[in-house]
């Protein structure tokens, strides 16, 4: 490791030290509690898995975990380690493991791994992931270049311990890529995937993103996306919630040049016990951008969902088009949901709209379906898929809304056949 | 055959059916006719098994079954069907799929084989000529963006492939303009059969020009005061209903 590397990392340590980790006095943090997370990893909670020369998984293992029929190049990462032998990189697209770049290209690992203490988004545990990240994707795709196949990152975790993962992101002026960032698992024990996706958009740059979290059921899962975006540039994101224990996923867009859009959708469809947030911020800081957000929430059981939408817009952003709704659905009585839009607008030249909406099933439209011969069980579970799948239409790869709205409709209790709504 | 006796019903307490007797043969077309808040649509809500009805007295019986003991998918299974008043709005449930999941759940209870998906949409294209649907309208969301008309159309729509024996139709003619009128009523006349019974919940004597009832009823304050053949209808028509409460008041008190 380059001193230079080790120094940061050295730094970033004793950012986190000092600050801890987030409590929930922290008004951010308030529904989300990590001490639960604490008692099931430990004290040392961030403490990395131990990679052994043994493979986790094989090959067949692998296919299961697939997202079956999609064309794509991969990365893969077991237990946040880079796995080349089954990756499949593109060609004419600079790709570099964080590992190596910490290694050997301190400029690099340093611009991605730099810890802002001033962000409004700091906490201890963006310090810990800089401290401690071992690897992930530096992709820099070159200015003009349009991505042939969406690129798709996949994380497969089982091990014990915890998997600190940054990616960066670079898209050049005018370059187009679709990347999916998939979390999955195996295995009965409790573990920790920490993953941090930075994402710097150039002037006209155009990103889809497909964050897919559907790790095991004892598997703990923080998550940050950060992005900022030039003139012009497009990002739209999919963030979707399904597995883990605990998740929690920091969303912030910087609209740093005129006419920039972003589209944020999400889902998180949960139950039993589970544990899922979404903290999106928007910040509108040039003029005529324009977002639009669209989360959703499917909680069951004793399940506690918890949406929080930031938006500012700055005093020079003007003509600002903002846009956020977010509608959750409460199937049972002990499921729980914290929705809270925030709004903060500095100028006068602006458009903004939110809604936020907690609901059950309507019980017209349960009625209509029953008259029809649908079961309750069967008419409950069209209408609930039928509220999600409103997030998921968007999705723009076919092999990833099938393989998404399987899984989403797995969770569902329902009749055998009826997965032929799907087809 | 239905069968209706001394039907009481409430709502929030309150009694809107204050004794309804009525029997419908198959092959029959009822009209049941009668002013606002008489207790028509609860009638029809009755039959269909909506939450918030609470039948207080009298029973309902289908084919010799106790139809308020089944749940409303069991109606269905049953041959019972509600065609709404007001249908609702279900955007992201595609309209064939729930017809299709509705037939099949209709076939699974009578123990036959679920309709393959050829068989399936050439029965739905076939039905939907029946009511001039446009084959769009198949795909879309359960009645998502539907004007007022198309609505009532897709109710009549859905009726022919679910293939009912017993069709109560709340208030169908309400919102059509005539030519809608026209369509939706040449519709439930080609599904007019031996073994089908029609019961029509109208306010108005119109939808009766185009759909001709064997008997007429006229219902109000919750009870059948009158039942006459289709005159009846073109009576109240030009009467109105304040003579048939006065009749049946001087018959109670006669």
């Amino acid at each position: 490791m380059t001193s230079a590397v080790q120094s940061l990392r050295d730094a970033a340590w004793q950012m986190y030290e000092q600050a801890g980790l987030p409590t929930l006095r922290s008004e951010d943090w308030k529904y989300t509690d990590l001490a639960k997370m604490k008692a099931a990893l430990g004290e040392e909670w961030w403490k990395p898995a131990e990679i052994d020369s043994a493979s986790l998984i094989d090959l067949a293992e692998m296919e299961r975990l697939a997202i079956p029929t999609l064309d794509a190049y991969r990365l893969l990462f077991v237990d946040g380690r880079f796995h080349e032998s089954l990756s499949h990189k593109p060609a004419g697209i600079e790709i570099l493991p964080l590992a190596e770049a910490i290694r050997e290209n301190a400029d690099l690992a340093g611009e991605l791994l730099r810890v802002d203490e001033t962000s409004p988004t700091y906490t201890g545990l963006v310090a810990a992931n800089s401290a401690l990240a071992a690897d992930g994707a530096c992709v820099r795709i070159k200015a003009g270049i349009v991505l042939d196949k969406p690129l798709l990152i996949q994380h497969v975790a089982g091990r014990p311990g915890a998997a600190h993962i940054c990616h960066g992101l670079w898209l050049g002026e005018r370059s187009e890529a679709h990347v999916i960032e998939h979390y999955c698992g195996v295995g009965e024990t409790a573990r920790l995937t920490h993953a941090v996706t930075r994402v710097y958009l150039e002037a006209a740059a155009v990103l889809r993103h497909d964050r897919l979290q559907m790790e095991q059921p004892h598997h703990y899962h923080l998550g940050r996306l950060e992005v900022t975006q030039q003139r012009d540039s497009s990002f739209e994101s999919h963030s979707i919630a399904l597995g883990a224990a605990l998740s929690r996923v920091d969303l912030s867009v910087l609209l740093a040049g005129q006419g920039a859009s972003c589209r944020l959708n999400g889902l998180y469809l949960i139950g039993g016990r589970q544990h899922a947030d979404h903290h999106t911020r928007i910040e509108h800081a040039a003029p005529y951008c324009t977002s639009r957000e669209h989360y959703r929430g499917v909680i069951d059981e004793r399940a506690h969902g918890v949406f929080n939408g930031k938006v500012i817009v700055n005093k020079g952003a003007i003509k600002t088009d903002s846009a956020q709704s977010n509608a959750n659905l409460l199937l049972s009585k002990f499921a729980e949901v914290d929705a809270k839009p925030e709004l903060t607008i500095d100028n006068d030249d602006v458009k903004a709209a939110h809604g936020c909406t907690v609901g059950q099933l309507d019980k017209r439209q349960l009625f209509y379906l029953k008259s029809r011969g649908l079961s309750e069980v069967d008419a409950r579970q069209v209408l609930t898929f039928a509220f999600a799948d409103e997030v998921l239409a968007s999705l723009k790869l076919p092999a990833v809304r099938r393989f998404v709205e399987r899984a989403a409709f797995a969770r569902l209790p329902h009749s055998d056949g009826l997965e032929e709504m799907l087809a | 055959m239905l069968k209706i006796e001394n039907l009481h019903a409430a709502v929030d307490g309150k009694e809107i059916l204050k004794g309804i007797n009525l029997e419908v043969r198959p092959g029959e077309v009822h009209a049941i006719m009668g002013p606002n808040g008489s207790g028509k649509s609860t009638l029809s809500n009755v039959i269909a098994g909506r939450d918030g009805y609470t039948v207080t007295k009298g029973g309902i019986s289908w084919n010799g079954n106790d139809l308020l003991a089944m749940a409303p998918e069991e109606r269905a299974w049953a041959g019972v069907f509600l065609a709404f008043q007001y249908p609702v709005e279900i955007p992201g449930v595609n309209n064939v799929y729930l017809l299709k999941a509705g037939v099949n759940a209709k076939r699974k209870a009578q123990g036959l084989p679920e309709l393959d998906a050829m068989d399936f949409m050439q029965l739905v294209r076939e039905k939907a000529k029946l009511v001039e649907l446009d084959p769009a309208f198949l795909s879309r969301g359960v009645n998502e963006g539907f004007s007022g008309g198309e609505k009532k159309r897709n109710e009549i729509f859905q009726m022919a492939v679910l293939d009912p024996k017993l069709a109560i139709l709340d208030e169908t003619d309400s919102g059509l303009d005539i030519d809608a009128l026209r369509v939706v009523a040449s519709g439930v006349n080609k599904l007019r059969n031996a073994e089908r019974s029609i019961v029509m919940v109208t306010h108005y004597q119109r939808l009766l020009d185009y759909i001709e009832p064997d008997v007429v009823h006229v219902l109000a304050d919750g009870k059948i005061l009158k039942t006459g053949d289709k005159h009846l209808a073109l009576e109240l028509e030009k009467r109105g209903y304040d003579w048939v409460r006065a009749e049946a008041a001087g018959g109670a008190t006669a």
